[in-house]
Protein backbone atom coordinates (compact mmCIF):
# COMPACT_ATOMS: atom_id res chain seq x y z
CA UNK A 1 0.00 0.00 0.00
CA UNK A 2 3.14 2.17 0.96
CA UNK A 3 5.13 4.23 -1.20
CA UNK A 4 4.34 5.43 -4.84
CA UNK A 5 1.97 1.78 -6.24
CA UNK A 6 2.52 1.08 -9.77
CA UNK A 7 -1.10 0.53 -10.21
CA UNK A 8 -1.70 4.34 -9.81
CA UNK A 9 -2.69 5.77 -12.96
CA UNK A 10 -0.91 8.62 -12.38
CA UNK A 11 -1.30 10.79 -15.92
CA UNK A 12 -4.78 10.98 -14.41
CA UNK A 13 -4.11 12.13 -11.24
CA UNK A 14 -1.40 14.40 -12.55
CA UNK A 15 -3.98 15.59 -14.47
CA UNK A 16 -7.11 16.13 -12.28
CA UNK A 17 -4.25 18.05 -9.63
CA UNK A 18 -2.77 20.87 -12.21
CA UNK A 19 -6.32 21.14 -13.65
CA UNK A 20 -8.42 21.08 -10.80
CA UNK A 21 -6.00 23.83 -9.15
CA UNK A 22 -6.16 25.45 -12.41
CA UNK A 23 -10.07 25.54 -12.78
CA UNK A 24 -10.41 27.09 -8.99
CA UNK A 25 -7.79 29.64 -9.55
CA UNK A 26 -9.78 30.56 -13.30
CA UNK A 27 -12.80 30.17 -11.66
CA UNK A 28 -12.42 32.50 -8.95
CA UNK A 29 -10.60 34.83 -11.37
CA UNK A 30 -13.54 35.16 -12.99
CA UNK A 31 -16.05 36.07 -9.83
CA UNK A 32 -12.76 38.46 -9.13
CA UNK A 33 -13.16 40.30 -13.09
CA UNK A 34 -17.14 40.05 -12.61
CA UNK A 35 -16.86 42.05 -8.76
CA UNK A 36 -14.18 44.27 -10.86
CA UNK A 37 -17.31 45.10 -12.50
CA UNK A 38 -20.12 45.00 -10.87
CA UNK A 39 -17.97 47.64 -8.07
CA UNK A 40 -17.06 50.09 -10.88
CA UNK A 41 -20.72 49.96 -11.99
CA UNK A 42 -22.39 50.20 -8.27
CA UNK A 43 -19.50 52.24 -6.59
CA UNK A 44 -21.52 54.91 -3.63
CA UNK A 45 -21.28 58.07 -4.88
CA UNK A 46 -21.92 61.43 -3.22
CA UNK A 47 -23.77 64.47 -4.77
CA UNK A 48 -21.78 67.81 -3.51
CA UNK A 49 -22.60 70.89 -5.07
CA UNK A 50 -20.00 72.26 -7.28
CA UNK A 51 -18.74 75.56 -6.36
CA UNK A 52 -18.57 78.23 -9.44
CA UNK A 53 -16.24 80.94 -9.09
CA UNK A 54 -16.83 83.55 -12.08
CA UNK A 55 -14.95 86.60 -12.46
CA UNK A 56 -17.59 88.99 -13.33
CA UNK A 57 -19.40 87.90 -10.40
CA UNK A 58 -18.62 85.82 -7.40
CA UNK A 59 -22.10 83.97 -6.80
CA UNK A 60 -22.53 80.39 -5.81
CA UNK A 61 -24.56 78.16 -8.75
CA UNK A 62 -26.00 75.72 -6.81
CA UNK A 63 -27.87 73.85 -9.48
CA UNK A 64 -24.79 71.94 -10.80
CA UNK A 65 -23.76 69.33 -9.79
CA UNK A 66 -20.29 66.94 -9.90
CA UNK A 67 -20.28 63.38 -8.38
CA UNK A 68 -17.64 63.35 -5.77
CA UNK A 69 -16.31 60.35 -3.98
CA UNK A 70 -15.62 61.33 -0.41
CA UNK A 71 -12.61 59.06 1.27
CA UNK A 72 -13.64 57.12 4.27
CA UNK A 73 -10.92 59.41 6.44
CA UNK A 74 -13.13 62.85 5.62
CA UNK A 75 -16.49 60.80 6.55
CA UNK A 76 -14.93 59.83 9.67
CA UNK A 77 -13.83 63.48 10.67
CA UNK A 78 -17.38 64.78 9.35
CA UNK A 79 -18.99 62.10 11.71
CA UNK A 80 -16.53 62.76 14.35
CA UNK A 81 -17.45 67.13 14.13
CA UNK A 82 -20.92 65.64 14.65
CA UNK A 83 -21.24 63.59 17.18
CA UNK A 84 -19.10 66.07 19.20
CA UNK A 85 -21.01 69.20 18.60
CA UNK A 86 -24.00 67.27 19.51
CA UNK A 87 -22.43 65.70 22.67
CA UNK A 88 -21.63 69.07 23.49
CA UNK A 89 -25.77 69.94 23.06
CA UNK A 90 -26.47 67.04 26.33
CA UNK A 91 -25.45 68.24 30.23
CA UNK A 92 -23.01 65.77 31.59
CA UNK A 93 -25.03 62.94 33.52
CA UNK A 94 -23.14 61.87 37.01
CA UNK A 95 -23.34 58.07 35.47
CA UNK A 96 -23.89 57.12 39.03
CA UNK A 97 -26.89 54.30 39.12
CA UNK A 98 -29.19 54.37 42.47
CA UNK A 99 -31.65 51.83 42.76
CA UNK A 100 -34.10 52.82 44.87
CA UNK A 101 -35.91 50.29 46.70
CA UNK A 102 -39.55 49.94 46.13
CA UNK A 103 -41.40 48.21 49.16
CA UNK A 104 -45.08 47.63 48.63
CA UNK A 105 -46.90 47.17 51.68
CA UNK A 106 -49.70 44.55 52.00
CA UNK A 107 -52.64 46.43 51.62
CA UNK A 108 -56.40 44.02 50.40
CA UNK A 109 -56.37 46.31 48.16
CA UNK A 110 -53.46 44.93 45.89
CA UNK A 111 -53.67 41.49 47.15
CA UNK A 112 -53.26 38.77 45.12
CA UNK A 113 -55.58 36.33 46.97
CA UNK A 114 -58.17 38.71 46.40
CA UNK A 115 -57.98 38.95 42.52
CA UNK A 116 -60.66 39.01 40.15
CA UNK A 117 -60.63 35.56 39.60
CA UNK A 118 -60.84 34.96 43.57
CA UNK A 119 -63.87 36.52 44.56
CA UNK A 120 -65.00 37.21 48.33
CA UNK A 121 -68.16 34.74 48.98
CA UNK B 1 -32.02 -19.53 36.78
CA UNK B 2 -28.72 -19.29 36.51
CA UNK B 3 -28.71 -20.17 33.01
CA UNK B 4 -30.79 -16.82 32.77
CA UNK B 5 -28.51 -14.93 35.01
CA UNK B 6 -25.28 -16.29 33.17
CA UNK B 7 -27.27 -15.24 29.52
CA UNK B 8 -28.00 -11.85 31.07
CA UNK B 9 -24.28 -11.49 32.10
CA UNK B 10 -23.11 -12.68 28.74
CA UNK B 11 -24.97 -9.95 26.98
CA UNK B 12 -23.96 -7.21 28.68
CA UNK B 13 -22.16 -4.26 26.84
CA UNK B 14 -18.79 -5.48 29.68
CA UNK B 15 -18.88 -9.18 28.22
CA UNK B 16 -18.90 -8.11 24.83
CA UNK B 17 -16.08 -5.83 25.10
CA UNK B 18 -13.93 -8.52 26.68
CA UNK B 19 -14.17 -9.64 23.48
CA UNK B 20 -12.53 -7.26 21.27
CA UNK B 21 -10.23 -4.81 22.86
CA UNK B 22 -10.58 -2.22 20.35
CA UNK B 23 -13.68 -0.75 21.72
CA UNK B 24 -11.69 0.01 24.73
CA UNK B 25 -9.47 2.24 22.28
CA UNK B 26 -12.26 3.70 20.86
CA UNK B 27 -14.07 4.46 23.74
CA UNK B 28 -11.13 5.74 25.56
CA UNK B 29 -10.51 8.12 22.35
CA UNK B 30 -13.67 9.34 22.49
CA UNK B 31 -13.29 10.28 26.26
CA UNK B 32 -10.42 11.88 24.61
CA UNK B 33 -12.22 14.20 22.34
CA UNK B 34 -14.78 15.08 24.75
CA UNK B 35 -12.00 16.33 26.88
CA UNK B 36 -10.93 18.35 24.44
CA UNK B 37 -14.37 19.86 23.44
CA UNK B 38 -15.34 20.44 27.19
CA UNK B 39 -12.45 20.94 28.54
CA UNK B 40 -9.96 22.74 26.03
CA UNK B 41 -13.22 24.12 23.88
CA UNK B 42 -11.71 23.04 20.80
CA UNK B 43 -14.57 23.29 18.49
CA UNK B 44 -17.23 21.95 20.82
CA UNK B 45 -20.30 22.45 19.11
CA UNK B 46 -19.15 19.84 16.90
CA UNK B 47 -16.29 17.84 18.43
CA UNK B 48 -18.96 17.28 21.43
CA UNK B 49 -21.53 15.70 19.33
CA UNK B 50 -18.62 13.93 17.17
CA UNK B 51 -17.25 12.16 20.76
CA UNK B 52 -20.44 11.31 21.44
CA UNK B 53 -21.43 9.67 18.99
CA UNK B 54 -18.37 8.18 18.41
CA UNK B 55 -19.06 6.80 22.05
CA UNK B 56 -22.50 5.57 21.48
CA UNK B 57 -21.66 3.81 18.02
CA UNK B 58 -18.61 1.68 19.95
CA UNK B 59 -20.96 0.62 22.98
CA UNK B 60 -21.13 -3.02 21.87
CA UNK B 61 -24.54 -4.06 22.12
CA UNK B 62 -26.72 -1.16 21.99
CA UNK B 63 -27.15 -1.26 17.88
CA UNK B 64 -27.33 2.49 16.82
CA UNK B 65 -25.09 2.20 14.43
CA UNK B 66 -24.42 -0.54 11.61
CA UNK B 67 -21.81 0.62 9.40
CA UNK B 68 -22.34 -3.09 7.81
CA UNK B 69 -26.13 -2.04 6.83
CA UNK B 70 -23.82 1.00 5.21
CA UNK B 71 -21.38 -1.14 3.44
CA UNK B 72 -24.05 -3.31 1.95
CA UNK B 73 -25.98 -0.20 0.85
CA UNK B 74 -22.89 0.81 -1.34
CA UNK B 75 -22.23 -2.83 -2.39
CA UNK B 76 -23.47 -2.96 -6.58
CA UNK B 77 -24.67 -7.19 -5.95
CA UNK B 78 -25.94 -6.56 -2.58
CA UNK B 79 -29.88 -6.07 -2.09
CA UNK B 80 -29.66 -3.50 -0.20
CA UNK B 81 -27.58 -1.43 -2.73
CA UNK B 82 -28.66 2.16 -2.42
CA UNK B 83 -32.02 1.11 -0.59
CA UNK B 84 -32.92 3.48 1.85
CA UNK B 85 -35.82 1.35 3.09
CA UNK B 86 -33.99 -1.00 4.02
CA UNK B 87 -32.02 1.35 6.18
CA UNK B 88 -35.19 2.44 7.75
CA UNK B 89 -36.43 -1.05 8.56
CA UNK B 90 -33.13 -2.11 9.71
CA UNK B 91 -31.29 0.70 11.21
CA UNK B 92 -30.77 2.16 14.72
CA UNK B 93 -31.10 5.45 15.09
CA UNK B 94 -28.11 6.50 14.61
CA UNK B 95 -28.30 4.64 10.77
CA UNK B 96 -31.43 6.52 10.08
CA UNK B 97 -29.80 10.07 11.10
CA UNK B 98 -27.03 9.02 9.23
CA UNK B 99 -29.42 9.65 5.71
CA UNK B 100 -28.74 12.77 5.96
CA UNK B 101 -24.84 12.94 5.27
CA UNK B 102 -25.31 10.32 3.19
CA UNK B 103 -27.44 12.21 0.84
CA UNK B 104 -25.27 15.32 1.15
CA UNK B 105 -28.47 17.16 2.92
CA UNK B 106 -26.73 18.63 6.52
CA UNK B 107 -23.49 19.78 4.73
CA UNK B 108 -25.91 21.83 2.77
CA UNK B 109 -28.34 23.12 5.41
CA UNK B 110 -25.22 23.88 7.44
CA UNK B 111 -24.42 26.19 4.40
CA UNK B 112 -27.25 28.09 4.33
CA UNK B 113 -26.50 28.69 7.93
CA UNK B 114 -23.36 29.63 6.91
CA UNK B 115 -24.35 32.22 4.55
CA UNK B 116 -26.97 33.54 6.73
CA UNK B 117 -24.19 34.15 9.32
CA UNK B 118 -20.93 35.88 6.89
CA UNK B 119 -21.04 39.14 5.82
CA UNK B 120 -19.03 39.04 2.26
CA UNK B 121 -18.51 42.63 2.23
CA UNK B 122 -14.91 43.21 2.92
CA UNK B 123 -15.10 40.27 -0.51
CA UNK B 124 -17.22 42.86 -2.55
CA UNK B 125 -15.30 45.78 -1.49
CA UNK B 126 -11.66 43.84 -2.51
CA UNK B 127 -12.11 41.26 -4.53
CA UNK B 128 -8.24 40.71 -4.93
CA UNK B 129 -9.35 38.75 -2.07
CA UNK B 130 -10.79 35.60 -4.09
CA UNK B 131 -7.20 34.69 -5.61
CA UNK B 132 -5.88 34.52 -1.96
CA UNK B 133 -8.80 32.37 -1.41
CA UNK B 134 -7.83 30.42 -4.50
CA UNK B 135 -4.38 29.54 -3.51
CA UNK B 136 -4.86 28.42 -0.23
CA UNK B 137 -6.69 25.71 -1.85
CA UNK B 138 -3.04 24.89 -3.11
CA UNK B 139 -2.92 22.20 -0.37
CA UNK B 140 -5.78 20.30 -1.34
CA UNK B 141 -4.24 19.21 -4.40
CA UNK B 142 -0.71 18.75 -3.40
CA UNK B 143 -2.00 16.20 -0.16
CA UNK B 144 -3.87 14.89 -3.27
CA UNK B 145 -0.84 13.80 -5.38
CA UNK B 146 0.77 12.83 -2.01
CA UNK B 147 -2.58 10.45 -0.32
CA UNK B 148 -1.82 9.40 -4.16
CA UNK B 149 1.64 8.19 -3.54
CA UNK B 150 0.73 6.64 -0.24
CA UNK B 151 -1.46 4.21 -1.79
CA UNK B 152 -4.89 5.22 -1.21
CA UNK B 153 -7.09 5.32 -4.09
CA UNK B 154 -7.97 8.60 -6.21
CA UNK B 155 -11.21 8.52 -4.58
CA UNK B 156 -9.84 8.42 -0.90
CA UNK B 157 -6.82 10.95 -1.93
CA UNK B 158 -9.72 14.19 -2.88
CA UNK B 159 -11.56 13.31 0.23
CA UNK B 160 -8.02 13.64 2.60
CA UNK B 161 -6.75 16.44 0.14
CA UNK B 162 -10.04 18.67 0.77
CA UNK B 163 -8.98 18.26 4.59
CA UNK B 164 -6.64 21.60 3.42
CA UNK B 165 -9.64 23.69 2.71
CA UNK B 166 -10.44 23.42 6.15
CA UNK B 167 -13.98 23.68 6.17
CA UNK B 168 -15.74 20.94 7.69
CA UNK B 169 -19.12 20.66 6.05
CA UNK B 170 -17.59 20.48 2.78
CA UNK B 171 -15.10 17.51 4.00
CA UNK B 172 -17.97 15.92 5.02
CA UNK B 173 -20.00 16.62 1.81
CA UNK B 174 -17.03 15.55 -0.50
CA UNK B 175 -16.07 12.48 1.79
CA UNK B 176 -19.89 11.49 2.00
CA UNK B 177 -20.26 11.02 -1.93
CA UNK B 178 -16.11 10.15 -2.97
CA UNK B 179 -14.95 7.60 0.23
CA UNK B 180 -18.06 7.37 2.80
CA UNK B 181 -15.54 4.73 4.45
CA UNK B 182 -12.96 7.68 5.19
CA UNK B 183 -15.74 9.83 6.98
CA UNK B 184 -15.22 9.40 10.89
CA UNK B 185 -11.31 10.43 10.31
CA UNK B 186 -11.65 12.89 7.54
CA UNK B 187 -14.10 14.77 9.65
CA UNK B 188 -12.17 14.59 12.76
CA UNK B 189 -8.97 15.68 10.82
CA UNK B 190 -10.97 18.97 9.46
CA UNK B 191 -12.57 19.98 12.67
CA UNK B 192 -9.62 19.22 14.97
CA UNK B 193 -7.06 21.67 12.35
CA UNK B 194 -9.86 23.95 12.27
CA UNK B 195 -9.70 23.92 16.44
CA UNK B 196 -5.79 24.34 15.64
CA UNK B 197 -5.65 27.20 13.91
CA UNK B 198 -3.96 29.39 16.18
CA UNK B 199 -1.86 26.87 16.74
CA UNK B 200 -0.68 25.79 13.65
CA UNK B 201 -0.69 29.06 11.57
CA UNK B 202 1.73 31.49 13.30
CA UNK B 203 4.59 29.61 12.97
CA UNK B 204 4.17 29.46 9.39
CA UNK B 205 2.92 32.62 8.86
CA UNK B 206 6.28 34.32 10.56
CA UNK B 207 8.74 32.01 8.54
CA UNK B 208 7.39 33.07 5.38
CA UNK B 209 7.08 36.80 6.30
CA UNK B 210 9.48 39.68 7.38
CA UNK B 211 8.72 41.90 9.98
CA UNK B 212 8.77 44.51 7.63
CA UNK B 213 5.89 42.62 5.56
CA UNK B 214 4.15 41.76 8.52
CA UNK B 215 3.96 45.52 9.42
CA UNK B 216 2.46 46.55 6.33
CA UNK B 217 -0.44 48.65 6.60
CA UNK B 218 -3.30 48.59 4.26
CA UNK B 219 -5.60 50.92 2.92
CA UNK B 220 -9.48 51.28 4.56
CA UNK B 221 -11.78 49.12 2.56
CA UNK B 222 -14.84 50.88 0.54
CA UNK B 223 -17.74 51.04 2.05
CA UNK B 224 -20.54 48.75 0.42
CA UNK B 225 -23.82 49.41 -0.47
CA UNK B 226 -26.81 46.96 0.03
CA UNK B 227 -27.67 46.62 -3.33
CA UNK B 228 -24.47 45.17 -3.98
CA UNK B 229 -24.56 42.95 -1.08
CA UNK B 230 -27.81 41.58 -2.06
CA UNK B 231 -26.90 41.15 -5.66
CA UNK B 232 -23.31 39.45 -4.82
CA UNK B 233 -25.01 36.10 -3.66
CA UNK B 234 -27.17 35.97 -6.55
CA UNK B 235 -24.61 36.73 -9.41
CA UNK B 236 -22.07 33.95 -7.57
CA UNK B 237 -24.47 31.71 -7.06
CA UNK B 238 -25.54 31.53 -10.80
CA UNK B 239 -22.17 31.87 -12.31
CA UNK B 240 -20.68 29.03 -10.13
CA UNK B 241 -23.50 26.76 -10.77
CA UNK B 242 -23.25 27.53 -14.65
CA UNK B 243 -19.85 26.95 -14.79
CA UNK B 244 -19.21 24.14 -12.68
CA UNK B 245 -22.86 22.31 -11.44
CA UNK B 246 -21.74 19.55 -9.09
CA UNK B 247 -19.98 22.80 -6.80
CA UNK B 248 -24.12 24.20 -6.97
CA UNK B 249 -25.17 22.29 -4.02
CA UNK B 250 -22.85 23.90 -1.57
CA UNK B 251 -22.38 27.35 -3.35
CA UNK B 252 -25.91 27.39 -3.83
CA UNK B 253 -27.15 26.82 -0.14
CA UNK B 254 -24.23 29.21 0.73
CA UNK B 255 -25.67 31.79 -1.35
CA UNK B 256 -29.53 31.11 -0.39
CA UNK B 257 -28.62 32.17 3.60
CA UNK B 258 -26.16 35.23 2.78
CA UNK B 259 -29.01 36.39 0.12
CA UNK B 260 -31.83 36.03 2.97
CA UNK B 261 -29.35 37.81 5.70
CA UNK B 262 -28.56 40.94 3.55
CA UNK B 263 -32.00 41.17 1.48
CA UNK B 264 -33.55 42.26 5.15
CA UNK B 265 -36.87 41.26 4.52
CA UNK B 266 -36.92 37.29 5.27
CA UNK B 267 -35.62 38.37 8.99
CA UNK B 268 -37.20 35.51 10.92
CA UNK B 269 -36.18 33.24 7.63
CA UNK B 270 -32.56 34.77 8.47
CA UNK B 271 -32.59 33.88 12.13
CA UNK B 272 -33.85 30.85 11.88
CA UNK B 273 -31.46 29.24 9.73
CA UNK B 274 -28.78 31.09 11.72
CA UNK B 275 -29.84 29.45 14.78
CA UNK B 276 -32.54 26.73 15.59
CA UNK B 277 -31.71 25.08 12.07
CA UNK B 278 -28.37 25.24 12.35
CA UNK B 279 -28.02 24.30 16.07
CA UNK B 280 -30.56 21.13 14.99
CA UNK B 281 -28.41 20.12 12.02
CA UNK B 282 -24.89 20.44 13.35
CA UNK B 283 -26.48 17.96 16.52
CA UNK B 284 -27.65 15.21 13.98
CA UNK B 285 -24.31 15.76 11.67
CA UNK B 286 -21.95 15.74 14.79
CA UNK B 287 -23.39 12.25 15.98
CA UNK B 288 -23.64 10.55 13.35
CA UNK B 289 -20.43 11.41 11.53
CA UNK B 290 -19.21 10.76 14.94
CA UNK B 291 -20.81 7.45 14.85
CA UNK B 292 -18.90 5.84 11.41
CA UNK B 293 -15.88 6.05 13.70
CA UNK B 294 -16.05 2.17 14.44
CA UNK B 295 -13.37 0.19 15.32
CA UNK B 296 -12.64 -1.86 12.42
CA UNK B 297 -13.07 1.65 10.31
CA UNK B 298 -10.82 3.64 12.30
CA UNK B 299 -8.16 1.79 14.24
CA UNK B 300 -6.11 1.83 11.57
CA UNK B 301 -2.76 2.90 10.16
CA UNK B 302 -5.03 4.77 7.49
CA UNK B 303 -6.54 6.67 9.70
CA UNK B 304 -3.00 7.94 11.23
CA UNK B 305 -1.80 9.00 7.63
CA UNK B 306 -5.05 10.87 7.04
CA UNK B 307 -4.49 12.75 10.53
CA UNK B 308 -0.53 13.18 9.35
CA UNK B 309 -2.20 14.32 5.60
CA UNK B 310 -4.77 16.38 7.36
CA UNK B 311 -1.96 18.86 8.92
CA UNK B 312 0.08 18.62 5.53
CA UNK B 313 -2.89 20.05 3.90
CA UNK B 314 -3.82 22.56 6.00
CA UNK B 315 -0.31 23.93 6.55
CA UNK B 316 0.14 23.93 2.97
CA UNK B 317 -2.89 25.95 2.29
CA UNK B 318 -1.88 28.79 4.74
CA UNK B 319 1.56 28.70 2.93
CA UNK B 320 -0.09 28.95 -0.43
CA UNK B 321 -2.05 32.27 0.64
CA UNK B 322 0.59 34.10 2.26
CA UNK B 323 2.94 33.52 -0.70
CA UNK B 324 0.33 34.84 -3.42
CA UNK B 325 -0.14 37.81 -1.30
CA UNK B 326 3.85 38.44 -1.54
CA UNK B 327 3.92 37.40 -5.08
CA UNK B 328 1.04 40.12 -5.62
CA UNK B 329 2.89 42.80 -3.94
CA UNK B 330 5.73 42.78 -6.61
CA UNK B 331 2.89 43.94 -8.98
CA UNK B 332 0.59 46.05 -7.11
CA UNK B 333 0.94 49.34 -6.08
CA UNK B 334 -1.12 48.73 -3.23
CA UNK B 335 0.52 46.59 -0.95
CA UNK B 336 -1.09 43.68 0.66
CA UNK B 337 -0.11 42.59 4.03
CA UNK B 338 0.50 38.55 3.34
CA UNK B 339 -0.73 38.04 6.80
CA UNK B 340 -4.26 38.33 5.20
CA UNK B 341 -3.33 35.61 2.92
CA UNK B 342 -3.26 32.53 5.34
CA UNK B 343 -7.02 32.95 5.97
CA UNK B 344 -7.36 31.89 2.88
CA UNK B 345 -8.06 28.57 4.61
CA UNK B 346 -11.67 28.88 5.53
CA UNK B 347 -11.83 28.22 8.85
CA UNK B 348 -14.16 31.25 9.43
CA UNK B 349 -13.59 33.84 11.34
CA UNK B 350 -10.51 31.69 13.35
CA UNK B 351 -7.87 32.50 10.58
CA UNK B 352 -8.91 36.02 10.01
CA UNK B 353 -8.36 36.57 14.00
CA UNK B 354 -4.86 34.80 13.68
CA UNK B 355 -4.16 37.24 11.08
CA UNK B 356 -4.91 40.25 13.07
CA UNK B 357 -3.22 38.63 16.23
CA UNK B 358 0.23 37.71 14.34
CA UNK B 359 0.11 41.21 12.38
CA UNK B 360 -0.64 43.12 15.24
CA UNK B 361 3.06 41.20 17.15
CA UNK B 362 4.75 43.63 14.71
CA UNK B 363 2.75 46.74 14.73
CA UNK B 364 0.09 46.83 17.79
CA UNK B 365 -1.67 49.95 16.06
CA UNK B 366 -2.44 47.29 13.00
CA UNK B 367 -5.90 45.96 12.31
CA UNK B 368 -6.18 43.36 9.74
CA UNK B 369 -8.93 41.88 10.81
CA UNK B 370 -11.24 43.07 8.13
CA UNK B 371 -9.13 43.00 5.07
CA UNK B 372 -8.81 39.55 6.41
CA UNK B 373 -11.86 38.64 6.58
CA UNK B 374 -12.28 39.16 2.50
CA UNK B 375 -9.95 35.76 2.02
CA UNK B 376 -11.32 33.59 4.53
CA UNK B 377 -14.86 34.10 3.29
CA UNK B 378 -12.92 33.73 -0.12
CA UNK B 379 -11.56 30.46 1.36
CA UNK B 380 -15.27 29.10 1.86
CA UNK B 381 -16.00 30.02 -1.84
CA UNK B 382 -12.71 28.33 -3.19
CA UNK B 383 -13.28 25.42 -0.57
CA UNK B 384 -16.39 24.60 -2.48
CA UNK B 385 -15.21 25.26 -5.71
CA UNK B 386 -12.53 22.66 -5.68
CA UNK B 387 -14.87 20.12 -4.04
CA UNK B 388 -17.31 20.56 -6.99
CA UNK B 389 -14.43 19.95 -9.13
CA UNK B 390 -13.08 16.84 -7.18
CA UNK B 391 -16.14 15.78 -7.29
CA UNK B 392 -17.11 16.44 -11.19
CA UNK B 393 -13.05 14.52 -12.01
CA UNK B 394 -13.23 11.66 -9.54
CA UNK B 395 -17.48 10.60 -8.92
Amino acid sequence: MILLTETANWSHIWMVTLIGFALVVCLLLILVLVLKLFGFIMKPRVRVPKVVHTEEKSEIKHDETVLVNLPANTTAAIAMALHLYYADIHDNEAHVMTIKKVERRYSPWNSKIYGINNLVK
Amino acid sequence: MWNDILSFLQNTGFALIANDWRVVVMLLISFFLLYLAIAKKYEPLLLLPIAFGMLLTNLPGAGLFHSELWTAFLDENSPMFHNYGAIMREGGLLDILYIGVKAGIYPCLIFIGVGAMTDFGPLIANPKSLLLGAAAQLGIFITFLTANALGFSEAEAGSIGIIGGADGPTSIFLTSKLAPNLLGPVAIAAYSYMALVPVIQPPIMRALTTKKERAIRMKQLRSVSKTEKIIFPVMVATIVALILPDAAPLIGCLMLGNLMRECGVVERLSKTVQNELMNIVVIFLGLTVGATATAESFLQLKTLMILGMGIIAFGLGSAGGVLLAKFMNLFSKEKINPLIGSAGVSAVPMAARVSQQVGQESDPGNFLLMHAMGPNVAGVIGSAVAAGILLTMLG
